[in-house]
């Protein structure tokens, strides 16, 4: 039983990851609390199911086109509404994202219903891998393998290539890196839009096991701030770990200890850790 | 760093303010009513012309949205039949237009979105009431939206008439300004136990032990404390047992822990009180992992909305729930099944369901009752709302009648089972649409 316990916490926690990944890049980047978050990830799934439901494509050839929709989305919410209050204070972004997440939420009930939706009949629904006494569910091994396959190309992206070693260079100094010929305004764009496509991946990796409506984003969302905070901000590797530590302490603590209190040990976690190292596990 | 620390402490802070409705029942004792705002002592009722306002307090957005819609589509049908002409329909204040004691004032529902959190079904009550002046309250849906918007409407002497919020504890307050339509999770234990007997007799099913599996709010710990308490005063004898109990917070990124837990009880049948995300998330997991009960009981919620067959089609079959209404039996009942086609328009083909069809009860009643009082004072109505005896030929009872604590004692609630992805009546046996099934089939012996 324990073994299947682990199982589930860790299948859960790389998905967690991804989420947080594209969280971590905006937050650690641009210093910016996008509370609009969850709601990229939810029109992530939203674009998933549409593209199965009119097109007949399924989640798992979806996942390019959801990942270009939400990195659109991503860049769109940057230019619009990010980029004019960037010199306001943090509290003027983060009433503004907020702002922004509720009327995501109601401008896709006002047009899809609030109805609670599944993909039925995708590739992977319904199959599993047994090992032993242990079942792993195929959707979220698909999902698991995926977001690492993704949060693999975002570190690879970061220090491999030009534009991820600008983004990094912007994070520890924006006016520095502007003195030495980035584009900061570009980078910024680039990294919400990358932002987007992490959620955009997760969205439509999680679009065959999770239900799909209006509020669907919100408790990710939630997870992944603390999950964020819990790796160090700005920091991929951090997100990654920390993604599996909050999946398997849900998974385990609730468990053995009560699941109605699976997201309180999972808050708990955060604030020991906080007061060990503040700055968050791999933060520097 | 600093500052982002600061921000993730007004981070939190505004998350907790957005949960507060979500982990918990808000239980307010009743203040002293501003004297000045009691619409008791107002005038009787509406000038020449103008509408009689009611209010209806639903989830509307938030995760019991899905279901709020729906509710909101048959109250809507609701007051479409009170201020219309509908003289094929055959119930209270269809044939003429409005309310005919009131100079044919029509009713008016000012609708308002609690969203799923108790504090703001308290301000929309009061705001309603205060602002808007309602004669009366429906709603709430969720137990712990209904149970401070009713206590601020004890404040202010309105009557608040909910439609389907389940927890027994709504009617123990003591109010005199409460009533609810919808049997209790009190008397629907009662029932699922007597339905168990009911299959250990006449399947082979031989149903002993019973896991309870429950939202963490009013609605869910409500429904789990009347399982232990009819164990205790009756069941137990009879041979059950309670093996296990899984509590899981209001909102869940993934049920597989509460699964796991489940499946090492193994328990002989379940029951669930769980809003329509839950449920599916519950029953595809319950499918993944193998786990086959032999019956399942749902109390009124997620099961009986009928985006559960939608989602779950051959999935979601053999599960079984307290009901007041199946499409089965809309053939045989003439009123319910024209409410339904009114409903079918507004919801865009989906038939009307239990929960649905009890709040389109409670508008029809409190129209009723102010017809009946000639009058819009809270008083007025409640003496009608206390004393009479509604006709309701949309439910199997065909009756609507409080006790004194508020309860509707002709309570239509009988057993549903989903069979080739339809509600079949099961129990009592004198209203079966088709036999029950039991044990469930196993996962893999389903075609």
């Amino acid at each position: 039983m324990l073994g299947q316990i682990i199982s589930n916490g860790l299948l859960m926690g790389f998905i967690y990851s991804l989420v947080a990944v594209g969280l971590t890049l905006t937050w650690g980047v641009m210093d910016i609390t996008n509370f609009a978050h969850g709601e990229m990830l939810m029109l992530g799934m939203y674009s998933a199911f549409w593209m199965f439901q009119l097109y007949s494509i399924d989640p798992l050839l979806s996942i390019p086109i959801s990942a270009a929709v939400i990195f659109v989305l991503g860049i769109l919410i940057y230019k619009l509404i990010i980029k004019k209050v960037l010199g306001g204070t943090g509290l003027t972004a983060l009433l503004a994202t907020f702002g922004l997440s509720m009327f995501l939420k109601n401008l896709v009930q006002y047009l899809w219903t609030p109805n609670y939706r599944y993909i039925n009949g995708a590739i992977v629904t319904d199959n599993k891998i047994v090992i032993g006494n242990i079942i792993l569910g195929m959707p979220q091994v698909v999902a698991a393998i995926g977001s690492i396959a993704m949060t693999l190309i975002v570190i690879y992206f970061m220090n491999k290539t030009k534009t991820g070693k600008a983004i990094q260079a912007t994070a520890l100094n924006r006016d520095t890196a502007s003195l030495m010929g980035i584009d900061t305004g570009k980078i910024y764009a680039i990294t919400f839009g990358l932002s987007g496509a992490c959620v955009g991946v997760a969205g439509a990796l999680m679009s065959s096991f999770f239900p799909i409506y209006p509020q669907s984003g919100a408790l990710y969302s939630i997870l992944a701030f603390v999950i964020v905070a819990l790796g160090g901000f700005g920091n991929i590797k951090g997100a990654l770990f920390a993604g599996l530590i909050i999946g398997l302490t849900e998974a385990v603590g609730g468990y053995f200890l009560g699941t109605q209190f699976k997201y309180a040990l999972v808050f708990l976690i955060y604030l020991i850790v906080i007061q060990v190292r503040p700055k968050g596990l791999f933060g520097w | 760093m600093k500052s982002k620390l600061a921000l993730f402490l007004v981070l939190i802070m505004l998350i907790s303010t957005m949960a507060t409705g979500c982990t918990s029942s808000q239980t307010q004792a009743p203040a002293e009513p501003p004297k000045t705002e009691d619409p008791a002592n107002e005038p009787e009722g509406p000038a020449a012309g103008e509408p009689v306002k009611v209010g209806a307090i639903l989830p509307l957005s938030g995760s019991a949205a899905a279901t709020g819609v729906k509710l909101k589509y048959a109250i809507e049908v609701a007051q479409e039949i009170i201020n219309g002409e509908h003289p094929d329909i055959a119930l209270p204040l269809a044939e003429t237009m409005g309310l005919p004691n009131l100079g044919n004032a029509p009713i008016q529902v000012v609708f308002s979105d609690h969203q799923g959190n108790p504090e703001i079904a308290k301000t929309e009550a009061e705001r309603l009431i205060q602002n808007e002046k309602v004669a009366a309250l429906v709603g709430a849906y969720q137990s712990s939206a209904t149970k401070p918007a009713s206590q601020s409407a004890e404040r202010f002497k309105v009557p608040f008439v909910a439609g389907s919020s389940s927890s027994a504890a709504l009617t123990e307050r003591g109010l005199n300004y409460f009533t609810r339509i919808a049997p209790n999770d009190d008397m629907e234990t009662e029932v699922f136990f007597e339905y168990l007997k009911y299959l250990n007799e006449e399947t082979n099913a031989d149903i002993k032990t019973i896991g309870v599996v429950f939202i963490d709010n009013e609605y869910g710990v409500h429904a789990a404390e009347m399982v232990d308490k009819w164990l205790e005063e009756k069941y137990a004898a009879d041979g059950f047992e309670k093996v296990v109990a899984v509590k899981y917070p209001t909102d869940v990124t993934s049920v597989d822990t509460e699964v796991q837990q489940i499946k090492a009880a193994n328990p002989d049948v379940l029951f669930h009180a769980s809003y329509i995300g839950d449920i599916t998330q519950f029953v595809k997991k319950y499918k993944e992992f193998e786990f086959s009960p032999k019956a399942v009981v749902n109390y009124c919620g997620g099961f009986q909305d009928t985006q559960f067959v939608v989602n779950l089609d051959k999935d979601g079959d053999f599960f079984s729930g307290g009901a007041a209404c199946a499409p089965t039996l809309f053939s045989t009942m003439e009123v319910a099944d024209k409410i339904n086609e009114l409903f079918k328009v507004k919801s865009g083909g989906e038939n009307i369901d239990g929960p649905a069809l009890e709040e389109f009860a409670s508008l029809m009643v409190v129209a009723d009752a102010i017809n009946q009082a000639k009058s819009t004072n809270g008083d007025a109505i409640m003496e009608v709302i206390r004393t009479a005896k509604f006709d309701a030929p949309y439910f199997s009872t065909g009756a609507i009648q409080f006790d004194e604590k508020g309860q509707n004692f002709y309570s239509a609630s009988f057993i549903v089972q989903t069979q080739g992805a339809e509600y079949e009546a099961v129990f009592p046996v004198e209203i079966q649409t088709a036999k029950p099934i039991a044990p469930f089939p196993t996962w893999t012996e389903r075609k």
